[in-house]
């Protein structure tokens, strides 16, 4: 087998190459993170919809008053609709707690935290070119990035960040502890980390839905995959690794092709075979 | 639709706390903190010319109550009948109405850590019992009943004995809880007790004057740049590349 150099940056690709690496899928996702993903997107679903609705006092409600007392009749009383709020928190704590405890080897590596949310040198310049081209400024091509891109990196960052503030200032609303002082925080932080999480989704949503070159990446939220050709234009320097993984990979097996003969006889190691003569 | 008022006769009660007993006894009041109480002014005055006035101290179920404002969760309320309620299963023990009330007539029930005050015996009117520190009152110095009605006997106590309010010129905030007797009796307790200004606790005040507003601008900017975003989108027909 032969192996290509891997481009160090995105190169043109010829009709066909481009057609064969859009009918190539990669794996992106994991199966857990996927369900994970869609459990947290409809448990905040229904929160921010009973949550915008818990608020009444006028001084402190975001929500019209219309929009209220459509929650409060849907629910029958605002207690049932504060019980379905505490009671699905509570849920959707208990399912993070499952996935700390048997996630956390996995994805809280340092080298899980760099490839998603540490931002690099191209992901800064990202930011820039990305916001310039918004506002029709350039239309200079953006610099490669990594499996994620700056912004969604920003975007996990935050939501990682005010998840867990969301969870203690609910729980510790929903026991009352610590006393009214607290409590009085407790509501407050946790209506500002919602913000926050709020004003990423509408981003996040509208290019997770909406945005029509990111289709790939919402259909890789469901399958796990997304095509090569995604992956190539949209995160190029995910592209290399997978493809330098592929390589090694194919390597290994083109050795093992080679192995069986060669387990016969005793003593013999593929160290002492030369370099690169599979394929 | 009635409006529930009580009156206290100054004159009448001789503070034997029969009342505060039957709260506490009908609400289960925690010990140490009370639904209603009743307290006496300091005694002002030369002697032999000395005064002094007891004070029955409740929540004022107020016209314009400055607790409902502060709850954010709608735990209290004012009802049609002019009653301030409480919703337990709403309250999430924040403290905000306690700094509110003009009164200081709620506390925080350590058992619950919900916040609890008087309703007037509420769930006893709607069986057709008067609250509990009415019917106990040994002197017979508290009456209770709806002021939009002319013949009950706190409409006759406020609009023909001249029952008043703890009303400050400040402090206005609707009691319909009145105190009947001489002027000068109300006179000291209104030097004694008066209402103080609504607060509102600093949690409250961030919340309310700077991060809402920072959150609402947060996400109407974050949404108008959404939109402008997606309309240069569709008018540049900018594509990176076709899939
Ligand atoms: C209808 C709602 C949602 C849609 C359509 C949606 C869509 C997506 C898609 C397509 C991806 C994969 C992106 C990629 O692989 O490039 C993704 C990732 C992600 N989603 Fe969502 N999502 C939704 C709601 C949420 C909510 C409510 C949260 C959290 C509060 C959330 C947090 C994340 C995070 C942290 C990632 C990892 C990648 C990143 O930071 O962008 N999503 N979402």
């Amino acid at each position: 087998m032969r192996t290509d150099a891997i481009p160090v940056h995105p190169l043109p690709l010829t009709a066909e190459q481009a057609e064969s690496m859009l009918q190539r899928q990669v794996k992106k996702h994991h199966i857990a993170i996927i369900l994970l993903h869609w459990f947290n997107a409809i448990v905040w679903f229904f929160e921010l919809l009973t949550g915008l609705a818990l608020i009444s006092s006028p001084l402190f409600r975001v929500a019209p008053r219309w929009y209220i007392s459509i929650v409060d009749g849907v629910f029958g009383t605002r207690a049932n609709m504060l019980q379905f709020h505490v009671a699905l928190g509570l849920l959707w704590i208990g399912v993070y707690l499952v996935y700390a405890i048997f996630g956390f080897r996995t994805y809280l590596s340092k080298e899980v935290l760099r490839n998603e949310i540490a931002l690099d040198l191209d992901d800064y310049r990202w930011l820039v070119v990305r916001t310039r081209r918004i506002l029709g400024l350039t239309r200079e091509a953006l610099p490669p990035q990594g499996i994620y891109n700056a912004g969604q990196k920003l975007f996990a960052f935050m939501v990682y960040a005010m998840i867990p503030l969301v969870m203690v200032t609910g729980v510790v609303m929903a026991f009352r502890l610590f006393g009214t002082q607290v409590v009085g925080w407790a509501v407050v932080l946790h209506f500002c980390a919602v913000g926050a999480v709020v004003c990423g989704l509408l981003v996040h949503v509208y290019m997770g839905a909406v945005f029509p070159e990111e289709k790939p990446a919402f259909f890789s939220m469901i399958t796990g995959t997304v095509n090569e050709l995604y992956a190539y234009r949209h995160h190029f320097k995910w592209w290399t690794v997978i493809k330098a993984e592929e390589q090694a990979w194919n390597q290994q097996h083109a050795d093992e092709a080679v192995a069986p003969a060669e387990t016969a006889r005793p003593g013999s190691s593929s160290a002492d075979r030369e370099p690169g003569c599979p394929g | 639709m009635a409006r529930y008022a009580m009156v206290t006769d100054l004159r009448k009660c001789v503070a034997c706390q029969a009342c505060t007993v039957a709260c506490n006894a009908e609400w289960d009041v925690p010990a140490g903190y009370a639904r209603t109480r009743v307290r006496t002014t300091p005694i002002t005055g030369t002697f032999p010319h000395l005064a002094s006035s007891i004070y029955v101290a409740q929540c004022n179920q107020c016209d314009r109550p400055p607790c409902v404002e502060a709850c954010p969760s709608g735990a209290t309320s004012q009802h049609d009948n002019g009653i301030v309620g409480v919703d337990k299963s709403l309250c999430i023990g924040c403290g905000f109405c306690l700094e509110a009330c003009p009164y200081d007539a709620r506390y925080i029930n350590p058992a619950t850590k919900k916040v609890d005050k008087c309703d007037f015996c509420v769930s006893r009117l709607e069986r057709g019992a008067e609250p509990a520190c009415v019917i106990t009152c040994t002197a017979h110095a508290k009456y209770f009943g709806d002021l939009e009605d002319r013949q009950s006997d706190v409409f006759k106590m406020v609009y023909a004995h001249g029952a008043r309010r703890l009303e400050t010129s400040t402090i206005r905030v609707g009691p319909n809880v009145y105190y009947a007797g001489e002027h000068a009796s109300t006179d000291l307790v209104l030097a004694a007790f008066p209402p103080r200004p609504p607060r509102l606790l600093a949690a409250g005040q961030a919340w309310s004057r700077v991060l809402r507003p920072l959150v609402l601008a947060a996400a109407g900017a974050t949404f108008l740049g959404q939109a402008v975003a997606f309309f240069n989108q569709l008018r540049n027909g900018e594509k990176d590349f076709e899939d």
